[in-house]
């Protein structure tokens, strides 16, 4: 009998110890390689798999949801066209909107404002020289004196010159005139997240820094139907709100997106799927990673996982969440900040002191480790499927 | 140029390795004619060692004339260029273009990835800059780097591995394109403008040591509306800090033009109360001369100055930039056919008996087997250890276990 406890154990052992190699390989193929490209094939890696299959591979799989047909006639499109959609609706209707930006007038750096300056004309879609404390700054102003301001930030990288306007100024201002002035007209758009090859400064997430600040609001989209929505929520909403884009999904994500504008509300939560042992909370292009990983813990292990999409960091949605972990008992938070301070540690802790005695395992948070952004390390780096299958399997054991 | 003694860097300049490597070849080539000259023929050969001793050792050239602010005077409009300087500039600004080149066909290859800046059009820059000072002096830049990084000493090699992310890269490997050190020269800086106040903390910094040393803190047109490039002058101009301010103004931040962005596009005036002059960047001979005045006027302790260099870039911002979609491919081409830097300092050799096309053209090929090298060892070279990912967030840190989900929590593989 210890010798089949034995080779059970060492079974599974190698077996774990193969899918770690077959990692290891996946990623050391994928450095070597160049890793993957937006907008090819998104395979799964199998654990044993073949060199072809592992050489395109994203760290994620894209899995478009189905068509909403409530909203009007649909359209096919990824996601840098679902936010140029979004726009476009918002500058039709609203004839105080402006949109500003560096390099937006031929149409962004990733494509999301093509065609608006020759529809609108050049007094409301232009460029701003290179000073996002200037961009921010003025967007505060014209938000404050009445019209709609729909400021860019090229990349989520370069927000911070602007942190003292978002925090000082913008989040600021409704409370400190008591209300007799707000920016409520403001909304800041970057893109965001790692995209494979940014390194250091093209693939930061810095929800983190402005969750700490009341007064504004943050909101990360997972998909085109998700963005063009939440965006036209965040222009519609009476404070100022950052959009988060997640740049890795601009090509890669192609949806069904309904032409007419829509709204879908801030500060709600959605769930995914529903499940009974693990909870499992993301935003953003994690979500896809954890989706996945509700598969392979259904599959592999037999577990049911509830994933929920945050959607809106700030203010977010603290009853869905808890009403799940209360009824599975385990929560796995993941992101691609790093982990010291990172949102993560903000749900753990609400979740602790509202569902303590709902917990059966300590709350887990799989997150980027405290360094810098790598460049050659990025796959090491992001807390990918298998991370977050090990996290999700110590928490099932514990 | 002072001739400098070598630093602690563990790499020579590229003054010095050139020492070692053309003019060797040439004296070699120069012993195998006369002996062949003592024969019956004279083979084809003998004609360029007639040549040879048909150079002339420095020729003077007339420069464009600066345009001033705040400045009585500026540097001369004529410069002298000797023959063996002529051949040096020549041969780094030839390895520059050719080692950007090679890092386009890189990238392309998706050898290189993330982003990179690429620096060819504006060589005539890095190398009049860095004729005209010494290496002790401080060269701080933004994230169009490659140039300068290898003018102030650092081989292709390092720095194609440093592009590819290899271990025998300048960084290790960890940095990439936008971040690029050596002794003396701080990057390399992704953000831009972030580089110009710590510039100007350079230039405390030795006029605190009473060094003699200066500071070239270099940015862009685009950097140039940036808050905290004003706050610098400010700064340095209180201060008196031996500070050099240098506006490579290549026409474009990204893909919006000077005039588009800038409600003044006189960048040498910007500086308001620091006097400053405006170069043609596209003249080796130019660039030199103006840094030589500027270097002078910054050591003299009279405070801070401001040098705009006007220049051009082939490619665009980025890899990921064509180029063409807020320019001309005409205006790329007159540029490249009238005002390309190696095309003005090989004519001008060539013109004035300075060189000749075949010495240059040696020059060419050796370049060539150099960068092909570099980028050879730049693709083999593994990447560095996994360790590396933990190391230098803080001072004497210890790395942590990269295997793990969470990095406090110790990796175990038994299930």
């Amino acid at each position: 009998m210890a010798a089949a406890a034995a080779a059970v154990a060492v079974a599974s052992t190698s077996r774990w110890l193969r899918v770690r190699a077959g990692v290891v390989e996946a990623a050391r193929l994928r450095c070597r390689l160049g890793g993957a490209r937006l907008g090819r094939l998104f395979l799964l890696p199998s654990a044993a798999g073949d060199g072809a299959q592992r050489r395109h591979v994203a760290h994620f799989t894209f899995h478009p949801d189905p068509e909403n047909r409530q909203y009007g006639q649909t359209q096919k499109m990824n996601l840098f066209q679902s936010i140029t959609s979004a726009l476009d609706n918002s500058l039709a209707k609203d004839p105080t909107a402006v949109i500003f930006g560096e390099d937006v007038a031929f149409g962004g750096v990733f494509r999301c404002t093509v065609g608006l300056r020759d529809k609108y004309g050049k007094d409301r879609v232009f460029n701003t020289p290179l000073c996002e404390q200037g961009i921010v700054g003025f967007g505060i102003g014209i938000a404050v004196n009445g019209a709609t301001a729909i400021a860019e930030i090229q990349f989520a990288d370069y927000i911070f010159p602007a942190f003292d306007q978002i925090v000082n100024e913008a989040a600021k201002y409704r409370y400190r005139s008591g209300d007799l002035f707000n920016c409520g007209g403001l909304t800041i758009r970057a893109p965001w997240g790692c995209v494979g090859h940014g390194a250091l400064y093209h693939s930061q997430c810095p929800e983190a820094f402005f969750a700490h600040c009341p007064g504004i609001k943050i909101v990360v989209p997972r998909s085109p139907f998700q963005a063009k929505g939440l965006l036209l929520s965040c222009i519609e909403d009476k404070n100022p709100c950052i959009f988060f884009e997640p740049k890795i999904l601009y090509r890669a994500a192609v949806e069904q997106v309904p032409v007419e504008p829509y709204y879908i509300p801030l500060s709600q939560a959605e769930v995914l799927q529903e499940g009974s042992d693990v909870t499992l909370v993301a935003w953003g292009t994690q979500v896809h990673v954890i989706r996945e990983v509700a598969s392979m813990a259904q599959e592999k292990l037999g577990v049911s996982c509830e994933v929920i999409d945050l959607k809106t960091i700030l203010p977010w949605d603290i009853e869905t969440v808890c009403k799940s972990v209360a009824k599975t008992g385990r929560l796995m938070i993941s992101h691609e900040a790093p982990l010291t301070g990172g949102f993560a540690s903000e749900i753990s802790s609400t979740v602790q002191e509202e569902c303590f005695l709902n917990l059966e395992a300590p709350i887990s948070r799989v997150c980027g480790y405290d360094t810098p952004f790598p460049h050659i390390f990025e796959t090491f780096y992001i807390p990918d499927k298998w991370k977050c299958y090990d996290a999700l399997r110590k928490m099932i054991n514990y | 140029m002072s001739r400098s003694v070598p630093s602690t860097a563990a790499q020579p300049s590229p003054w010095s390795r050139y020492w070692c490597s053309s003019y060797g070849s040439l004296n070699k080539m120069l012993l195998v004619v006369s002996r062949m000259m003592g024969s019956a023929s004279p083979k084809p050969a003998g004609e360029v060692l007639l040549a040879a001793r048909n150079f002339v050792n420095e020729a003077s050239f007339d420069i464009k004339k600066c345009a001033l602010h705040r400045l009585e005077e500026g540097p001369p409009v004529s410069a002298v260029l000797t023959r063996e300087e002529g051949l040096k500039y020549y041969k780094i600004m030839q390895t520059v273009r050719r080692m950007e080149l090679k890092a386009d066909q890189l990238y392309k290859q998706k050898v290189i990835r993330g982003f990179c800046h690429l620096y060819d059009g504006q060589e005539a820059c890095c190398v009049g800059i860095e004729a005209a000072i010494n290496p002790s002096d401080h060269v701080i830049t933004a994230y169009r780097a490659h140039g300068f990084t290898y003018a102030r000493g650092l081989s292709v090699r390092e720095i194609l591995a440093e592009l590819t992310g290899r271990r025998g890269g300048c960084a290790k490997g960890k940095g990439g394109s936008m971040h690029m050190y050596t002794k003396n020269f701080y990057g390399g800086n992704g953000i831009v403008g972030a580089q110009v106040p710590v510039g100007a903390g350079i230039a405390l910094a030795c006029k605190y040591k009473s060094t003699d040393e200066i500071c070239f803190t270099l940015y862009g047109d685009g950097a140039a509306n940036q808050g905290q490039i004003f706050e610098t002058y400010n700064m340095a101009a209180l201060w008196k800090l031996p500070c050099v301010f240098v506006c490579e103004n290549n026409r474009y931040g990204m893909g919006t033009s000077t005039e588009r962005a800038a409600a003044s596009t006189d960048y040498y005036r910007r500086g308001d109360f620091i006097p400053g002059i405006k170069v043609d960047g596209m003249d080796v001979l130019c660039v030199r001369e103006a840094t030589k005045f500027v270097a002078s006027y910054a050591r003299s302790g009279k405070g801070p100055i401001l040098m705009e260099l006007q220049t051009y870039r082939y490619h665009g911002h980025s890899m990921s930039d064509p180029g063409v979609s807020y320019r001309s491919r005409e205006e790329i081409k007159e540029v490249r056919n009238k005002s390309d830097p190696i095309m003005l300092h090989k004519n001008r050799m060539v013109n004035s008996k300075l060189a000749s096309i075949e010495e240059l053209k040696e020059i060419d090929i050796e370049v060539r087997k150099e960068i092909e090298d570099a980028a050879q060892f730049a693709t083999a070279d593994p990447e560095p250890p996994l360790e590396e990912l933990g190391y230098h967030v803080y001072s004497g840190q210890i790395s942590f276990d990269v295997r793990g989900v969470n990095q406090w929590i110790k990796y175990k593989s038994v299930c």
